[in-house]
């Protein structure tokens, strides 16, 4: 399944709106709407993940990569909302100790603000 | 290429027109326009000999007269349209009586376009540069597809030779040490993997043992997992590492083999065998194929919520132990073995693998690991696996002393 993004601002930060599979091959469009809101100089980048049914391999890799990249910016990067199936993927690869991850909008930004 | 002096021409007349009418003067009256046009011509004075003409020749153009004595136009195209060789051939058909009918009918029979006998010269010229533009096209088109496959043949005989190489890093199976046996079964999705496996001979009592899975397929991660595989020999750990400990293994590695730019990683499991001191050591970077499958019956799963390799370049790999015993065995596979999907598009899974695993009990260890791929290609229904396979399995047998 193809991959649909949408950027929200919300207070020192992006939400990403993601639809679809964050999967091999849908990488493309997925690295390019991350890298066009970290270039806008971006802190925070949350990745609303409750409409992904499906993250493969090269998907977990693009996380860890966007993570590192935030995080060369003296950004950072939070998942909120993964799907049951997505979270296992996660947590069987321990990705949450690179993404924090959140189960609502107000906790994923106050993440960033008790942070700051 | 050599150069000619009027270009124009030269490339006219490299363009042929093949005549087919069994009516000598209409015949060679057209052909006489056409050489005057500058198209090299050849005629034919029945349909027969106009396909012998045509399969010698290979004219850009044919133009066919429909009215001709045992094969007509439109039987000369059927024919034409259902030879391998010929079916791309450019044909205007000629007729005398122009009803749309007529050429709804030798169009649907396989000619290209149509002339009528009582087109002016301006239109036959027309009508032989528009059959003429399309033959160009197919041609370039034919040449072009000749190209790909043949660059299409080098690139796969470049893939099977380097599919070569990978097999050939692969371990022997058979006897790893006096008392363990290592079984595998390797099938990479592309022909070229980017999973691999390995025994490293460590000592007389101790061997290390890895089954690593490169993200994404083919040459790239073929090529990392190869350049892994360097890292991973005894040689290449002393110099690195300094020890045989798998945590401080896969900790040293996770610096080595950062996440490259597209994000492509390594998931390991690391293992090492003591015999002597029946102790397995391992540790696991996202990895979480691999088990232990006592002689008791007992199934303990090696798979730790770890970090893959890259992904973090402070993480620490702790390093974790258990005893082992004569007749255990321990499995060390590729997520590719339980991630199939099945008809209904449900995964295999570990359970089933684990499963599968324990009804095989203490067959011979042969039969267990070509047995579970057997039953993974039974779950889905083919061959063909989506990733990588790889399933290693190594048995402690009881302990054969050194005196």
């Amino acid at each position: 399944m193809a991959m649909q993004t949408k950027e929200r601002p919300v207070p020192n930060g992006v939400v990403l709106e993601m639809t679809g599979d964050l999967t091999y091959a849908n990488r493309e469009q997925f690295k390019a709407a991350v890298e066009a809101i970290r270039q806008k100089g971006c802190r925070h980048l949350i990745l609303n993940m409750a409409e992904v049914r499906f993250v493969d391999s090269s998907g977990l890799g693009l996380l860890a990569l966007v993570s590192q990249n935030f995080k060369l910016s003296q950004g950072k990067v939070s998942m909120l909302k993964p799907q049951s199936y997505v979270r296992e993927i996660m947590s069987l690869a321990n990705i949450q100790k690179l993404i924090p991850v959140y189960d609502n909008e107000q906790d994923a930004v106050a993440g960033q603000q008790r942070a700051a | 290429m050599s150069s000619t002096p009027i270009e124009h021409t030269a490339q006219v007349a490299q363009q042929t027109v093949l005549v087919v009418d069994d009516e000598p003067t209409a015949r060679v009256a057209l052909a006489a326009r056409l050489t005057r046009l500058g198209y090299r011509v050849i005629q034919a004075g029945d349909g027969k000999a106009g396909l012998e003409a045509l399969r010698r020749e290979r004219p850009d153009l044919t133009i066919l007269d429909w009215m001709m004595p045992e094969l007509d136009g439109p039987a000369f195209c059927e024919r034409v349209r259902q030879d391998p060789e010929l079916m791309t051939s450019q044909i205007l058909m000629m007729t005398s009586h122009d009803q749309p009918e007529q050429i709804a009918e030798g169009l649907a029979r396989g000619a290209d376009d149509f002339l009528s006998k009582a087109a002016s010269k301006y239109e036959i010229t027309a009508r032989v540069q528009a059959g003429m533009r399309a033959a160009t096209l197919i041609r370039r088109l034919e040449d072009v597809t000749e190209e790909i496959r043949r660059k299409q043949e080098v690139l796969e005989r470049e893939l099977q030779s380097a599919a070569r190489y990978v097999e050939s890093l692969l371990p022997t199976q058979g006897t790893l040490l006096p008392g363990v046996q290592m079984v595998h079964a390797y099938r990479p999705s592309l022909g070229l993997g980017g999973d691999l496996f390995n025994v490293v001979p460590w000592s007389d009592d101790v061997l290390g043992l890895y089954l690593l899975d490169a993200s994404g397929h083919g040459v790239s991660s073929a090529l990392r997992s190869a350049s892994f595989s360097t890292f991973l020999r005894r040689e290449g750990l002393l110099h690195h590492v300094g020890s045989n400990d798998p945590g401080a293994i896969l900790t040293e590695a996770n610096k080595q083999f950062p996440l490259t730019e597209d994000g492509n990683y390594f998931t390991i499991i690391f293992a090492r065998l003591n015999v002597l001191e029946r102790r397995l050591s391992f540790a696991t970077a996202g990895h979480n194929g691999a088990f232990l499958h006592r002689r008791s019956g007992e199934v303990c799963w090696l798979a730790r919520p770890n970090l893959p390799l890259g992904f973090d370049g402070s993480t620490t790999y702790v390093t974790e132990d258990l005893p082992v015993e004569p007749g255990d065995r321990l499995y060390l596979l590729s997520d590719g073995l339980y991630e199939v999907p099945g008809v209904s598009g449900e995964l295999w899974g570990q359970e089933r693998l684990e499963q599968t695993v324990r009804t095989f009990g203490s067959c011979p260890l042969n039969d267990v690991v070509s047995g579970t791929l057997a039953e993974a290609v039974r779950w889905q229904g083919h061959e063909q696996f989506p990733d990588d396979v790889a399933l290693m399995g190594i048995e402690v047998g009881l302990r054969v002393s050194h005196e």
